[in-house]
């Protein structure tokens, strides 16, 4: 065998094993969604968004309270962490530029992006849980709003250095002042950008569970008190689904399947956006 | 009146920054005051013991530490192999028609809760395991395996992402004077690519170690070091979702903050040296 | 048709009624196109931008062949084979016909590594073989001097005219046939080109040459035959001198006078 025929026939082993690597993967993965949705669509039914939860046994038991309770603890992160977060990347973008403080900010906001979620639920246990003396839905939303900020900062910085500086010499040739250039201008120009930030930004926390099981807890029945334990759908997929009870099991894959439809979908919508962006 | 407002905005904006970094202070400060009372009652054995009893107020550690060190090990020696072979199929291999839709699709499953993960591996992959290995099912292994299947998509996709930062007319050249697609991957694309390379493996494995939904489902939960891996273990992260909410003395807590300030501390220096050794940031000219 | 000088040398290449279509595109980017390449002679390519220069030149080593879909009709001759059939060795081919592209390619390696690249692909491993070679090829690239005392260095250290060099010595190396250039002055400074344009001028004694260039002074300082192409086609292929002085067809001299392009 010449050497140019070895080099072919590895050429060919590795291809084929990367082809397999390929393969092999996306059959783990296609096995986890197919998993999913067979099992989501048999658990789903209208009774499941009508109702509470039950105890074991009982066929009547729902993801009504989880639902809900979701919706609440990730609305009131969404709310405190967009704008914190799209303030804090307008300080970087534009008046921290290039300095040393802008540039350590988003350093160890980067950082934050994959620090471990259970160690913010600590966190967020001893300076809200401990001092108030029980979970709270508020505690919830506090843990998932700090996993929030430093997405969302991350986003508004970079999509607002892709807003072209002529924009802003051209308002500010005008005699705007800077507030006005930057909300009436930047904000605009880089609208599709951030908007992408925040749906991945929600779509990320939507799935933590980890900093909810000491904070917001879990609770089986409806509440909307933000000061008492609050059911979430994450929370509620992992105590569902290590029980034994099958009816509960059920109701977990019900969760699972709902959550991951809505994370998808709001990732799907952020790329939209992104390419109509691209398109223009 | 222009100028105030300015001036408000700017101070606002920027106290607004601050106060990001004075969190993430304050993350470390807080659990360090509540690590106290556990860093007093143990000191350093506080790592190395490896009997974690609540009962009898002793808890050490290393069980748990050990059990992130090799699940996360475990995952790694199976996730970095596939993936490159996945970034390879997909920068250099997909045919063109392929590569968009199938890169979007492993993104999309990055961004899939690891709950999910855990859920899927609770009820598929341990009685897999248990057929295979016999025993519970739930183990070090599982934990490990799951593991890589999660932090999978996300390697992959970087990887891939690293791989095409190489120049076209780079890999032209190699073509051009008779290499194969081989030969441009092993002596262009990844001696070019090599620091985002690993540093999007560093990245993935500090994400590993703080992983907990995907673990916790099938590892069991058992303080005790095993050689084999087809027995149930513990994690840092695996200790944490399991006991935090049940503890019931200050020792306990305090102990429990500890190890969240350990997994802080180690996952932060993971990642900030991906990040500051491998991934400088390019600046923006 | 296009007016075709008569070339009494050898021929290197010689290409017949050669189409080729980009993947997706509805028409071809070159037309029955017909054109012989002069054995160790420099024949340039000139022409507005897509009028298919770089296409051409970028089939002769069928490096379109690393993007699926392309298509070539008709047939280029080399060794009197063609070289378009499917089950040609590329491999093979592209050892025997090189190439320099737009902008310096150093690998992510040594000098010495650099150079020494496509040898080791052809399974040389002997030491001292491989250092004389480097050596010869560094010397035949007019480099040699500047780097002999850090070739264990990395390429990336050096100018962009020394890397251009490096990549001139890594493909003459392997002692090609054919060399092909593709504007491989246009990242360069004025200085730095006049030195590639000399070097390309010294190595007609041993390989055929073909040159694109948007620089109709560089292809009348260093080529023998000047093919002027546009909208796919050859226009006129003619001896460099007689080319640009007197062109035998309309749309050349409207090109070389600078009314169009």
């Amino acid at each position: 065998m010449t050497h140019t025929q070895k080099r072919i026939l590895i050429n060919n082993i590795v291809m084929v094993l990367s082809t397999l690597s390929a393969i092999i993967g996306i059959c783990f993965l296609l096995w986890i969604l197919s998993v999913l949705v067979a099992n989501g669509l048999d658990a789903i039914s209208a009774t499941i968004f009508m109702q509470e939860g039950a105890p074991p046994g009982n066929i009547n038991g729902g993801l009504k309270h989880a639902l809900i309770g979701q919706l609440i603890i990730v609305s009131y992160a969404t709310l405190f962490g967009v704008p914190f977060g799209i303030l804090a990347g307008t300080y970087l973008s534009e008046y921290g530029q290039k300095s040393k403080l802008a540039e350590i900010i988003r350093d160890i906001s980067d950082i934050m992006m994959s620090a471990p979620s259970i160690v913010i639920g600590a966190f967020v246990y001893a300076i809200v849980v401990a001092p108030m003396g029980h979970f709270s839905g508020w505690a919830g939303s506090i843990a998932l709003t700090i996993i929030m900020i430093p997405i969302i900062l991350r986003t508004t910085d970079d999509m607002l250095q892709l807003v072209p500086s002529t924009l802003r010499e051209a308002a500010f040739a005008l005699g705007a002042p800077k507030y006005k250039v930057i909300i009436q201008v930047v904000y605009r120009g880089a609208k599709a950008g951030i908007l992408t930030g925040i749906l991945l930004g929600v779509a990320r926390v939507a799935g933590e569970t980890a900093p909810l099981l000491f904070t917001s807890f879990n609770n089986n029945f409806l509440n909307t008190n933000m000061s008492e334990p609050m059911a979430s759908l994450t929370v509620t997929i992992y105590n569902y689904a290590t029980s034994p009870y099958e009816d509960w099991q059920k109701l977990g894959w019900a969760a699972a399947f709902i959550l991951s439809m809505f994370i998808l979908t709001l990732n799907i919508l952020g790329r939209l956006f992104l390419l109509k962006k691209k398109g223009k | 009146m222009n100028n105030f407002i300015d001036k408000v905005f700017a101070h606002s904006t920027k106290i607004i920054a601050l106060v990001v970094l004075l969190l993430v202070a304050w993350i470390f400060v807080v659990l360090f005051e509540h690590s106290l009372e556990s860093i007093k009652a143990f000191g350093f054995s506080f790592i190395v013991d490896t009997k974690w009893a609540p009962n009898l107020e002793k808890f050490g550690a290393f069980p748990a530490i050990y059990g992130s060190v090799i699940s996360t090990f475990l995952a790694m020696i199976m996730a970095v192999p596939v993936s490159i072979g996945i970034a390879i199929f997909l920068s250099e291999i997909a045919h063109v028609k392929l590569k968009t839709p199938a890169g979007i699709s492993i993104e999309l499953l990055a961004a899939i809760p690891s709950v999910i993960y855990g859920m899927w591996g609770l009820f598929y992959f341990v009685p897999i395991i248990r057929d295979i290995f016999g025993g519970i099912g739930i183990s070090m292994l599982t934990a490990g395996i799951v593991l890589s299947i999660m932090i999978l998509p996300f390697m992959a996709a970087v990887t891939r992402d690293a791989m095409n930062t190489t120049p076209d007319i780079l890999k032209e050249s190699a073509y051009a004077l008779g290499g194969t697609k081989w030969d441009v991957v092993k002596d262009i694309i990844i001696p070019y690519a090599k620091a985002g390379i690993i540093g999007s493996f560093i990245l993935a494995l500090g994400r590993a170690i703080g992983e907990t939904m995907a673990v916790t489902f099938v590892m069991g939960n058992v303080h005790k070091i095993s050689a084999d891996l087809t027995q149930p273990a513990t994690s840092i992260p695996v200790t944490l979702a399991n006991e935090f909410a049940e503890a019931d003395s200050t020792l306990y807590y305090s102990s429990l903050f500890e190890l969240s300030l350990l997994l802080l501390v180690i996952s932060f220096s993971i990642i900030s040296i991906a990040k500051f050794y491998f991934l400088r940031r390019k600046r923006i000219a | 048709m296009a007016t075709i000088v008569e070339i009494n040398e050898q021929k290197a290449l010689e290409v017949k009624n050669f189409e080729f279509t980009y993947a997706g595109a509805d028409a071809p980017s070159i037309k029955k196109l017909t054109m012989p390449i002069a054995r160790h002679n420099i024949t340039a390519l000139i022409g507005p931008s897509g009028c298919g220069k770089t296409t051409l030149l970028r089939s002769f080593n069928r490096m379109h062949d690393l993007y699926p879909g392309n298509k070539y009709n008709g047939e280029i001759l080399f060794k009197d084979r063609n070289i378009l059939i499917p089950k040609e060795d590329l491999i093979k081919l592209r050892i025997q016909i090189g190439m320099i592209f737009q902008k310096p390619t150093a690998f992510p390696m040594s000098i010495f590594d650099n150079v020494a690249y496509g040898m080791r692909l052809q399974g040389i491993k002997n030491k001292t073989e491989l250092s004389g070679r480097v050596e010869k090829a560094l010397k035949d690239a007019a480099i040699w001097n500047e780097v002999k005392d850090r070739l264990k260095h990395d390429a990336s250290g050096l100018s962009g005219g020394q890397q251009q060099r490096l990549c001139i010595a890594r493909a003459v190396a392997v002692e090609p046939e054919v060399l092909l250039f593709d504007e491989p002055t246009s990242a360069l400074d004025p200085i730095s080109t006049a030195g590639i344009e000399e070097l390309i001028v010294e190595l007609r004694e041993r390989v055929s040459i073909i040159i694109v260039t948007h620089n109709m002074q560089q292809a009348a300082r260093v080529s023998d035959y000047t093919g002027f192409m546009y909208l796919g086609e050859l226009v006129e292929l003619g001896r460099t001198e007689e080319l640009f002085v007197t062109p035998k067809e309309r749309l050349t001299e409207e090109y070389i006078t600078g009314k169009f392009g």
